[in-house]
């Protein structure tokens, strides 16, 4: 480049402008919840294809009730993480609020794997029969997202406790945020179409 | 040029660096730049292309004659395997990311990525697919193809762990991809300089931009089936065979298949969209049409992907919406290729290095075009599928294609990335030899095939006329070889010998050349006004600035005498 015929004032530094007031940290993981939402559905797809062809224990086995007060723990989580921003002024509250949220989390893990033990004492294993493939695939892996965010909350606690979850985090907690209630909105998904729904 | 206050001409806008760290080994581990991620990425794609290169030479080699015993039936299958997977997951995937990585911040006027620690862990998680893949090596190596059709790819008949590592790397690599990606996303549509719209950005980073939201969609698709194949294999579990579906493998290993081969192909249209109006000295011609045929793209290269199902035997209806769809997706490709045409209309044109390989990709790549719309004449793809035709298609898109438009942007950019040219003399002769080398393996191919020679078999009988073109292949890909050992000599020596480039050497216009070469650590430390989407031309012509003259044409359609630009 020859020097510059634009005079210095008429330049600008490289700052970056937010067009958006939602953080990077939000952004990001939106785009990552995407990946999320084709995987999640290709995965439930695949099992509603093919457990019309599946023989042996089918849904029948499953055992919805007890799930269902589970899966109401994990959604009332989402408020408690909701309350826990909200109060965020409030260190030593939302601390234990960001505590629940993820406790809430890993008792849903919990139940999950009690179900899970319960399904294989009835022979209802991963190897049974189509059905069962699907069904230890996806729940698994959403077992899997579940007790990743209650790690990263965990993590937001004792930030928050520490007085160190500020703006300048703003991004960690709108990307957990984000993430956690979309879990959660996964797993109401999940539970209408392996528990409650009969299948085509 | 107009008259500047005297201070403000003395002083470049960017002064370059004055002392960096020095660049030894926990330098390149540790670093979060995104100029120094997109020199890893280009680094580890050139590291295996290499490998990749010397296994298809070892192919050729067993081809070459009739009845060759070189290598056992089992070892050529482990050696397309790797060959398909190396290349297009671990050679062409880390060069386009590592150009994005390098260019968009750049082009955009950004310091860097938006999540700089995030794009290190994504290139080191690439880097650990790679590693993985070949650790297979130790357990017997894959050997199911690189798309892996069940139930090829079940325990039963791939008993290795092979099989396992090689998902375990696609996983790995597939998401390095994707948190690459998601960080362009953020980044372009964040971090643009002040008046930089979307419809000004540069249309390298227009379609880094576009193709960074394919893989995000695409992406997961492999993921599922990677997924559910490991179930299968590890867990015994039933989705692609033992009453599950193999078509379901293909249906998911697809859908992430064709969309793929566009997300390997659209950051090459974006380096071909750079360089060739650089050296025919006029703007892109229909810029709109260009970067606007790309989101065209970016949604119907999921809706054809069952083309490459045509042999499974739908429903006729269902073949035939696959058909159209894949001839509707000619239509933005053809679009872009007219635009580049009709970009050297009357074009002063520069023959350098960059240059001469973005016209052969003009040429090679429209070439690999029609040879795949001709697979959507069904009974065509019927008689071809499986065939060296499907073979010849795919290196003239790939390589005649994707890999020509890295080499043309490894010659544009190299000056901005060493601050040194390469040499033209050997540029040159290295681009003749790689031009008639690559002509020779895959032209003839185009005749096996319809002479009915099927793909993936280690060897073949002597019938009239395949020893021959087989030889022909074979020859042209040492030729090949050769050049390209020479382009890796050229870019090694010129980084000492090279001449100084400048910041601008081309004379381009986007905002990586307005910055010194090498770029500075944070890039820029003021930015010009940005007006068009040429901001160095109308710094340069502050009388004639693009986004003062809204029509590039006379009422004939003509481009306007004052469009071109004469000195050179
Ligand atoms: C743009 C860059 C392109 C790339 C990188 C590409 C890549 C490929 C690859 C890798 C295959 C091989 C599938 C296999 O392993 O059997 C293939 C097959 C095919 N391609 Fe392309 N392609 C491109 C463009 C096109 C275009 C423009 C069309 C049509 C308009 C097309 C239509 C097809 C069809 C129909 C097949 C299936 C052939 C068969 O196996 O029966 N491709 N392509
Ligand atoms: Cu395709």
């Amino acid at each position: 480049m020859t020097a510059s015929p634009v005079p210095a004032s008429e330049t600008q530094p490289p700052e970056h402008i937010d067009r958006n007031r939602q953080s990077n940290g939000f952004w990001g993981m939106a785009a990552f919840l995407a990946t999320d939402v084709v995987m999640f559905t290709l995965l439930l797809v695949a099992n509603i294809y093919l457990r019309r062809y599946s023989h042996g224990p089918g849904q029948a086995s499953l055992d919805p009730g007890t799930t269902f007060w589970y899966s109401l723990g994990l959604w009332a989580s989402s408020g408690v993480l909701i309350l826990a921003e909200r109060l965020r002024r409030q260190t030593e509250l939302s601390g234990l609020l960001y505590l629940l949220t993820a406790g809430l989390g890993l008792v849903f893990v919990y139940g999950q794997v009690k179900e899970y033990l319960r399904l294989t004492h009835l022979g209802a294993r991963v190897d049974v029969n189509l059905f069962y493939t699907g069904f230890y695939t996806v729940t698994g892996l959403h077992g899997l997202h579940v007790l990743v965010g209650a790690l990263a909350l965990i993590v937001a606690a004792v930030l928050r406790f520490g007085g160190r979850l500020g703006e300048r985090r703003s991004g960690f907690t709108g990307g957990l945020g984000l993430y956690w209630h979309f879990v959660d909105g996964v797993w109401a998904v999940l539970f209408a179409v392996l528990y409650l729904w009969s299948g085509p | 040029m107009t008259t500047v206050p005297p201070e403000a001409a003395a002083q470049p806008l960017n002064p370059p660096a004055t002392h960096a760290p020095p660049r030894n080994f926990t330098y390149w581990l540790s670093t979060t730049n995104h100029k120094d991620i997109g020199i890893l990425y280009l680094g580890l794609g050139a590291l295996f292309f290499l490998i990749g290169g010397v296994e298809a030479l070892v192919m050729r080699l067993q081809l070459a004659v009739p009845g060759n015993t070189l290598l056992r039936g089992e070892t050529y299958n482990e050696f397309f395997t790797l060959h398909g997977t190396t290349m297009i997951f671990l050679a062409v995937m880390p060069m386009l990311l590592g150009f994005s990585n390098y260019l968009v911040p750049l082009q955009i006027g950004a310091k860097d990525m938006a999540f700089p620690r995030l794009n290190a862990f994504g290139f080191w998680l690439s880097a650990l697919g790679g590693l993985t893949l070949y650790l297979s090596l130790l357990e017997g190596p894959p050997s199911m193809g690189w798309f892996a059709y069940a139930p090829l790819n079940e325990r039963p008949f791939s008993m290795s762990l092979g099989t396992d590592f090689w998902a375990a790397a696609l996983l790995l690599t597939g998401t390095g991809t994707t948190l690459t990606a998601i960080n362009i996303i953020v980044t372009a549509s964040r971090y643009r300089a002040v008046g930089m719209g979307l419809w000004k950005m540069p249309l390298f980073s227009w379609m880094a931009y576009v193709n960074s939201f394919i893989i995000v969609f695409a992406f997961p698709a492999l993921n599922a089936a990677l997924i559910m194949l490991e179930v299968d294999r590890v867990l015994s579990g039933h989705f692609f065979s033992h009453g599950g579906s193999p078509v379901l493998w293909q249906h998911y290993f697809w859908l992430f298949g064709h969309p793929e081969v566009y997300i390997m192909i659209l950051p090459a249209w974006g380096i071909i969209s750079e360089v060739i109006p650089v050296f025919s000295r006029k703007p892109i011609f229909g810029y709109e049409f260009v970067a606007g045929s790309t989101l065209a793209i970016a949604v119907l290269s999921f809706a054809v992907y069952a083309h490459h199902m045509f042999a499974v035997g739908f429903a006729r209806p269902v073949n035939l919406a696959f058909a159209a769809s894949t001839m509707l997706i000619a239509v933005p490709t053809g679009i872009k290729v007219t635009n580049w045409v009709a970009t050297l209309w009357k074009g002063s044109i520069r023959f350098t290095v960059p240059m001469l390989y973005a016209l052969a990709f003009i040429l090679q790549f429209t070439f690999g075009g029609i040879t795949g719309v001709s697979f959507a004449v069904l009974p065509i793809d019927w008689q071809v599928t499986d065939t060296y035709y499907v073979v010849a298609h795919l290196h003239y898109v790939l390589m005649g294609g994707t890999l020509f438009a890295l080499l043309s942007g490894l010659h544009f950019y190299y000056p901005k990335m060493t601050g040194r040219m390469l040499s033209d003399a050997l540029g040159k002769l290295a681009f003749w030899m790689i031009v008639l080398g690559f002509n020779g393996v895959f032209l003839v191919q185009h005749v096996l095939g319809l002479m009915g020679m099927p793909r993936r078999v280690y060897t073949y009988p002597d019938l009239p006329g395949w020893g021959a073109l087989n030889m022909i292949s074979t020859v042209g890909a040492f030729v090949l070889g050769l050049g390209l050992l020479l382009t890796l000599i050229n870019l090694v020596v010129s980084r000492r010998l090279g001449r100084v480039a400048g910041d601008n050497p081309w004379q381009a216009w986007t905002l990586e050349w307005l910055t010194s070469s090498p770029p500075p650590k944070s890039n820029f430390s003021r930015l010009p006004p940005v007006h068009s989407s040429r901001p160095l031309w109308d710094l340069q012509h502050p009388h004639d600035p693009d986004h003062k003259r809204p029509r590039r044409h006379d009422k004939g359609g003509h481009i306007r005498e004052e469009e071109k630009e004469h000195h050179q």
